[in-house]
């Protein structure tokens, strides 16, 4: 090596290294790689004085070039090698030299120069695969593979699709899985190689800049480790990213999970993004009906947020933006939010799992699931066994009090389900104190919707009626006061969904009173005006509903839009129903209250008839309405003779 | 209809002169209201998809690469035609519009939007038309007001570009529930003209891009927006009162799809080298797009996001009755294929966003089935009181029906009608000791009263007579129960109830009167449910008032 100048060789390359980390921006406008490309040359400059690659003495290599075609380096190696003699240590400091110049190419959009220059490096390192001296630039390569998918297939989520109900955000990309799958295989190479690595060798390895490095600034054992970790970390990371691409979601969501489970075990995060993250994958979790995960990676968050501020950023966190208050406050809030949707659903799978034909509590189905709950608590621990757990020792212990305090399995009754609403309530009101409704309207109406349905699943488990009344009461007086002051021309979407609920909830109530008087012995005119006033208030709010379907013209709308087709077309038919429900003695009321329920038949009926994509969408209650209008006027008429005749 | 849609335009700009003069292969075509794009390279093996053509379909297709080719040249009077028209109507109807750009530097965007002096884009041609528009209309009765904002989004944070002192303060977005989602602080001009607009614009990009400078940002990378508050105030002048209708037009400019890219900005690509400490930092949004495909349509989850100001941004313009366009601008360059692919894609994802107003549907379960039961007594009804049914009342049905049908009022005035005849025919029965029982009314329990019996069940138990001590049945006037019809005499019997309430029935003589079937011509006590029958068809039954009678209501 006498005839390599090395303290060029190195001092050029620290150079490069330094150029390829200049922020883009402060590039000239319109040249915006300029120092890529200066570094580029450096690299260049380097390679040329290190010499020719060695000769590739045994095999050649066999395959065609191409990360794809290629069979080398994604086999696992047999036996570890570690480079030895002037040949080998050149061999790996030039296949540095190239995987260095390969990302340069990628960085400068040069995708196919980029993969050739990895390529080249793959092949250099291929027989030092597991060494000690070359595993993390080995890895680091492979995992080049994932920037080199075609820029498309890395899709950017510029709509939120919380807006927009974007599905599929990023499925779309079926044309070029291929592409993806080499992604994949490299991935998992470097993953299988870590782990062969880690059983055989254990000790953390050189990191790849150290070999243009002086001996005295060699990093120490702890640093190799953490930049070893830390590779490693970003493998799962970038493994988690390939397998949402190729829409292997829980697979996808398992890796998410590993790489928080790695930040934890390595330090290695910022306290208020960590649990949000954790947080925001019990969303994920919940969906998939893994409520201990949901649990899990919610007791997390509570655990891990507590920490902000007593413990100080470590330097692998980005900068702490978090430390700003109100951030802290929202991520609170937001945190909050997800634990009340944890509940919610919880409850509401129970009570889809429990309920009969009309949605009401089937003694038998319930009498199933106790008798499965045993199966259920003995599975537990394997459940627990299979799932990533986060954290060791006080850590662990920490998690864990929070999940005591808290049911991942189904509420069987109303004592059960109360504990899950009480929680729940208890993150209603954190999360209101954030989202309050004076700056973050939205917000804070959705939350008190979510409010609003715990109250709702938690009237399924009560059996006494007239609390089921109460608690419908209450959905009520939460949802009322929040329409008054919403202008529509904003809040349209919102204010329709809370004129929607109220009506139903009216509605529920009404039911339940008809079902008290029925039980009496004396029903007075206490409850039968009791009953006409519900109804009264149920039809008010479905009209106000149907009334915000008007053009600006308040003109009702010869053609209702597809989305809110249904809807209209269901409030129609609960106003008919609803008129037909009222109470009166007077005969002329009476009269008067069957012909407008027979008007909203009609008008259902009629609507199906000139709009024929809307029959699909109310099938049975279209069929209902035609009955209806064809026997209505039958009865009218028999009540107006009734009433001539006396 | 698509009322609640976005828009969604795609317009493809002319080859410029570096591309003509080096040959440039064009790769895009539009036929109607699809864009395609041709592969770059046509010697990819077939398998491979950047070897196929890629088609999209789009609201509006404006090709606009060659003047000469006039039936296809899409100029910026059909651009404003098609997208701007619309908006500036919605603007004056006191809602919500919003136009968004999207598109690489150097793709037509700022044509499309700002356009040159002679061939004027969207902005100025909806200024214009604004202006012109309020000027013509305004008078006595009504008047406008015009103000303008200007904001730019980046990295979370917004800024005022038209605050005169030229601080570089960041804005709050917030929500209010009468005003809207709005920004704190935000400086508002009032403005009288597109000259106004023209100017204030210019500032704005000029503090735009000393911003940029300054902080080391890419303007490329942030989200412009510029906002007309249109203020229509209507007087009336007799009343001496107003009213105000708002209207927004938003104009927004979304950060360019290029250079976010290649810095990684975007977020799910990831960096090595200097960036390794924040490359993780995009774990939540790969978190948060998991989470959020997980539940599909369902509501339940929630899903924090990052972009928070963007959603803010969408929210004010997809929330109400607004109407929303974007216009996507590509390049037809062969050199430009990846970024034309993703911008046409970014559009393609924007056209499918419905805002659906999902409301929370509760399941109609319980409500059918009543419905159900309700349909089903009324058909028994019917088809019983078809078979059951005298000839006599079938007569009475058609009678009535014919009067009905005679009757050329309308029909509040049939029930006005109606109405009064029952409340008359009501007064007499209430002077007769009658009471008219209809469901849901609950008869006294301590009295003695005769009900109607008929065979059509809707006519059964209808009518009540309340029986005092010593009650007259017969024809005549002066009779306490009246009866009229076959078989009824003018004195047709007497019911008594002695002090120790018994009930005796006395017929007159020669009077057709039975006592639950038998025929009766002397005195007889009358027991609890016991059925009497007066000429050919008054049938009544007894009740007393030992057992209490419960109707309930349906």
């Amino acid at each position: 090596m006498a005839n390599v100048p090395w303290a060029e060789v190195c001092e050029k390359f620290q150079a490069a290294l330094a150029l390829s980390r200049v922020e883009l921006h402060k590039n000239p406008e319109k040249e915006p790689y300029k120092s890529k490309y200066s570094a580029r040359a450096l690299l260049e400059e380097v390679k040329a004085l290190l010499g020719p690659a060695p000769e590739d003495e045994d095999e050649r290599p066999e395959a065609e070039d191409g990360p794809g075609a290629g069979d080398h380096a994604l086999g696992l190696p047999a036996e570890v090698v570690e480079p030895e003699g002037p040949v080998a240590q050149r061999a790996v400091r030039l296949a540095v030299i190239e995987f260095h110049l390969g990302v340069n190419h990628i960085d400068t959009e040069e995708l196919s120069a980029g993969e050739e220059h990895l390529v080249k490096c793959l092949r250099l390192l291929r027989r030092y695969r597991l060494s000690h001296d070359c595993i993390s630039l080995c890895i680091q390569a492979q995992r080049q593979g994932f920037t080199m998918l075609p820029r498309p297939q890395v899709i950017r989520l510029r709509w939120p699709p919380k807006v927009l109900g974007l599905q599929n955000n990023l499925g779309i990309l079926w044309s070029e899985r291929e592409e993806i799958e080499t992604a994949q295989a490299y991935l998992e190479s470097s993953e299988a190689l870590y782990n062969q690595y880690m059983k055989e060798v254990g000790s953390p390895p050189l990191d790849p800049t150290e070999r243009f490095l002086p001996e005295e600034e060699k990093l120490t054992e702890q640093e190799r480790s953490k930049r070893f970790e830390k590779v490693y970390t970003h493998n799962l990371y970038y493994l988690a990213q390939v397998y949402q691409h190729l829409e292997m979601f829980e697979k996808a969501a398992h890796y998410c999970h590993s790489t928080l489970k790695r930040q934890l075990e390595h330090n290695a995060y910022h306290p208020i993004e960590w649990a949000i993250n954790a947080a925001t994958l019990s969303q994920f979790y919940i969906n998939k009906l893994c409520f201990m995960e949901a649990r899990h990676c919610l007791s997390a968050a509570n655990v891990i947020f507590g920490q902000t501020g007593k413990i100080s950023a470590t330097e692998d966190t980005p900068e702490a933006e978090g430390e700003v208050p109100e951030l802290y406050h929202q991520r609170k809030g937001e945190i909050a939010r997800c634990w009340i949707k944890y509940c919610l659903t919880l409850m509401q799978n129970a009570q889809l799992s429990m309920q009969d034909n009309i949605g009401e509590l089937d003694l038998d189905k319930q009498s199933e699931l106790r008798a499965l709950r045993k199966k259920e608590l003995d599975e537990e621990e394997s459940i627990r066994k299979k799932a990533v757990q986060f954290g060791t020792g006080e850590l662990c212990d920490a998690i864990s009090a929070v999940e005591e305090k808290v049911s991942y399995l189904r509420p069987l009754d109303f004592e059960e389900a109360r504990e899950l609403f009480l929680l729940g309530q208890h993150y209603v009101f954190e999360a209101k104190e954030f989202f309050q409704i004076d700056g973050y309207v939205t917000d804070h109406i959705e939350v008190v919707q979510d409010h609003s349905a715990l109250f709702k699943v938690l009237a399924f488990f009560e059996t006494d009626m007239e609390r089921r009344c109460k608690m419908h009461k209450r959905r009520i007086a939460m949802l009322e006061p929040l329409t008054v002051d919403l202008n529509p021309q904003y809040y349209l979407l919102v204010n329709r969904q809370i004129q929607f609920e109220i009506a139903h909830a009216y509605y529920d109530m009404m039911d339940l009173k008809v079902a008290i008087a029925d039980r009496l012995r004396d029903p007075d005119s206490h409850i039968v005006k009791k009953i006409n006033n519900l109804n009264k208030s149920a039809l008010k709010y479905y009209q106000l509903f149907l009334d915000s379907l008007r053009d600006p013209n308040k003109v009702f709308p010869e053609h209702i839009g597809e989305d809110v087709l249904r809807p209209a077309m269901l409030a129609k038919f609960r106003v008919a129903r609803l008129y037909g429900k009222i109470i009166t003695a007077d005969p002329k009321k009476e009269l008067e209250n069957l012909a407008t329920s027979l008007e909203h038949y009609k008008f259902i009926v009629d609507y199906c008839e000139k709009h024929p994509e809307a029959a699909q969408e109310i099938e049975v209650e279209l069929e209902l309405s035609k009955e209806m209008v064809s026997l209505l006027p039958t009865k009218m008429e028999r009540f107006r003779t009734k009433m001539a005749l006396t | 209809m698509g009322d609640s849609k976005v828009k969604v335009a795609v317009r493809i700009r002319p080859m410029n002169r570096r591309e003509t003069d080096l040959h440039t292969k064009c790769v895009v075509d539009v036929d109607a209201n699809k864009v395609i794009l041709n592969p770059v390279n046509t010697n990819l093996s077939k398998g491979d998809a950047r070897g196929q053509p890629k088609v999209f379909a789009y609201d509006h297709c404006f090709w606009s690469m060659d003047e000469s080719v006039k039936e296809k040249y899409a100029g910026q009077d059909i651009v404003f035609k098609c997208l701007g028209e619309n908006i500036l109507q919605n603007a004056f109807d006191g809602y919500n519009a919003c136009i968004f750009a999207y598109g690489q530097t150097g793709s037509g965007k700022s044509y499309t939007m700002m356009g040159t002096a002679d061939q004027p884009g969207l902005i100025p041609r909806l200024c214009s038309g604004l202006f012109e528009r309020t000027q013509k209309e305004e008078n006595e009765e009504q008047s406008f007001k015009v103000e303008v904002s200007y904001m730019e989004i980046y990295n979370e944070k917004v800024r005022d570009l038209l605050d005169p002192k030229g601080s570089r303060q960041t804005l709050k977005v917030r929500e209010h529930s009468v005003l809207g989602p709005y920004v704190d602080g935000l400086s508002k001009l009032a403005v009288t003209s597109y000259k106004d607009i023209e100017s204030l614009m210019s500032e704005g990009n000029k503090s735009r891009t000393v911003a940029a400078t300054n902080m080391n940002e890419e303007s490329s990378r942030s989200h412009a927006v510029f906002k007309i508050t249109l203020t229509h105030t209507l007087y009336d002048v007799k009343s001496g009162t107003s009213g105000e209708k708002v209207g927004k037009l938003s104009l927004v400019d979304l950060a360019g799809s290029e250079r976010a890219t290649k810095t990684g900005a975007a977020g799910d690509r990831l960096k090595e080298g200097s960036n390794i400490n924040k490359s993780l930092t995009t774990l939540g949004l790969v978190i948060s797009a998991l989470a959020d495909q997980s539940a599909g349509k369902n509501k339940n989850k929630f899903v924090p996001y990052r972009d928070s100001v963007l959603t803010w941004l969408l929210k004010d313009s997809l929330g109400g009755n607004s109407k929303t366009a974007m216009v996507a601008t590509v390049s037809p360059a062969a050199d430009n294929y990846d970024e034309t692919l993703s911008t046409l894609r970014y559009a393609d994802r924007a056209k499918h966003i419905v805002n659906h107003a999902v409301v929370n549907e509760d399941p109609n379960a319980r409500i059918i089935r009543d419905l159900r039961e309700e349909v089903e007594k009324l058909r028994e009804q019917l088809t019983k009181a078809e078979a059951m049914k005298s000839p006599e009342l079938k007569d009475r049905l058609e009678e009535s029906e014919k009067l009905i049908q005679e009757m050329t009022v309308t029909w509040e005035e049939k029930l006005r009608k109606t109405e009064e005849i029952a409340q008359e025919r009501q007064k007499q029965l209430e002077s007769l000791g009658i009471s008219l029982q209809s469901s849901g009314i609950k008869v006294g329990d301590d009295k003695c009263f005769l009900v109607n019996l008929n065979a059509d069940p809707a006519l059964n138990e209808l009518l009540v007579y309340y029986l005092k001590e010593h009650t007259l049945i017969g024809s005549a006037n002066s009779q306490d129960i009246q009866l009229c019809g076959m078989g009824i005499l003018p004195e047709h019997c007497i019911i008594d109830i002695t002090s120790e309430g018994q009930v005796m029935l006395t017929p007159q003589k020669n009077t057709r009167t039975f006592v639950n079937g038998s025929s009766v011509s002397s005195p007889i006590q009358l027991h609890h449910g016991d059925r009497i029958l007066w000429g050919n068809n008054h049938f009544f039954r007894l009740n007393l008032p030992k057992k209490k009678k419960k109707k309930k209501k349906k």
